[in-house]
């Protein structure tokens, strides 16, 4: 199982998205969830929105280890 | 000597700037930056704003930026506050703080690591006005005050 986490504005659109998934990369992460969270995957589709697995920026071809960390990261806002 | 903190309560200026200077007698210069929380975003009026970040992610990338401005500029010691949660206007929510034995070094570093804390590190603001909440959307400003670093070389 792969443990998801949404951060910023994603975290509005990702209230119901279960807590963990089965899949083997972000971007199949971000397929599976498009059939019932329209709304969040067109955010995750958004060129500015980064992934990260196990708290490293990572791209979303990368291949998840069973038990990642898998986080989508909307653009920055702190300071 | 590097340290990181990301934590809900404040913190005191003075106490932060009296470590960086005691750190050694080598220490010609500390330069501080602090940020505040304004009362307005845009052009509008907040009345509070909250921090998220995420746990442990934050760390390794403030951790990275400062190792960064440490093989850029002869650095003697810096300290990185980053505050969470909810805070008001006036409200301290940002420390840099770089000791360095000449006053460019502690300059620029700062800036530096400020410029990069803003467009990499894993922090996202979201301001509460008239009882709505919206997350803050990203600066093109902040971006480009980053990206000048990339173009200088080291």
């Amino acid at each position: 199982m792969i443990k998801l986490l949404f951060f910023g504005r994603l975290g509005d659109y990702a209230q119901a998205v279960p807590a963990t998934i089965d899949a083997s990369t972000p971007a199949e992460i971000r397929q599976l969830l498009s059939a019932d969270y329209p709304a969040l995957v067109r955010e995750l589709s958004e060129p500015q929105v980064l992934v990260s697995v196990n708290q490293m920026i990572a791209s979303w071809d990368q291949l998840l280890a069973d038990g990642s960390e898998v986080a989508f990261l909307p653009p920055v806002t702190g300071g | 000597m590097n340290r990181i903190r990301i934590q809900p309560h404040d913190f005191d200026l003075a106490n932060e700037y009296q470590q960086l200077r005691e750190i050694s007698s080598a220490v010609g210069a500390v330069v501080t930056f602090t940020g505040l929380v304004r009362d307005f975003e845009g052009d509008a009026s907040i009345d509070s704003l909250s921090l998220q970040h995420y746990p442990g992610m934050t760390e390794t990338l403030l951790q990275e930026i400062v190792d960064q401005a440490n093989q850029r500029w002869q650095l003697i010691g810096s300290t990185v506050i980053h505050r969470v949660g909810e805070l008001l206007p006036r409200d301290q929510i940002v420390f840099v703080g770089v000791a360095s034995q000449h006053r460019s070094d502690a300059f620029e570093a700062a800036q530096f690591i400020m410029d990069y804390l803003k467009t990499k590190a894993t922090l996202w603001k979201k301001v509460s006005r008239d009882g709505k909440q919206q997350w803050i959307e990203s600066k093109a400003s902040d971006r480009q005050a980053s990206t000048r670093w990339d173009l200088i070389d080291d």
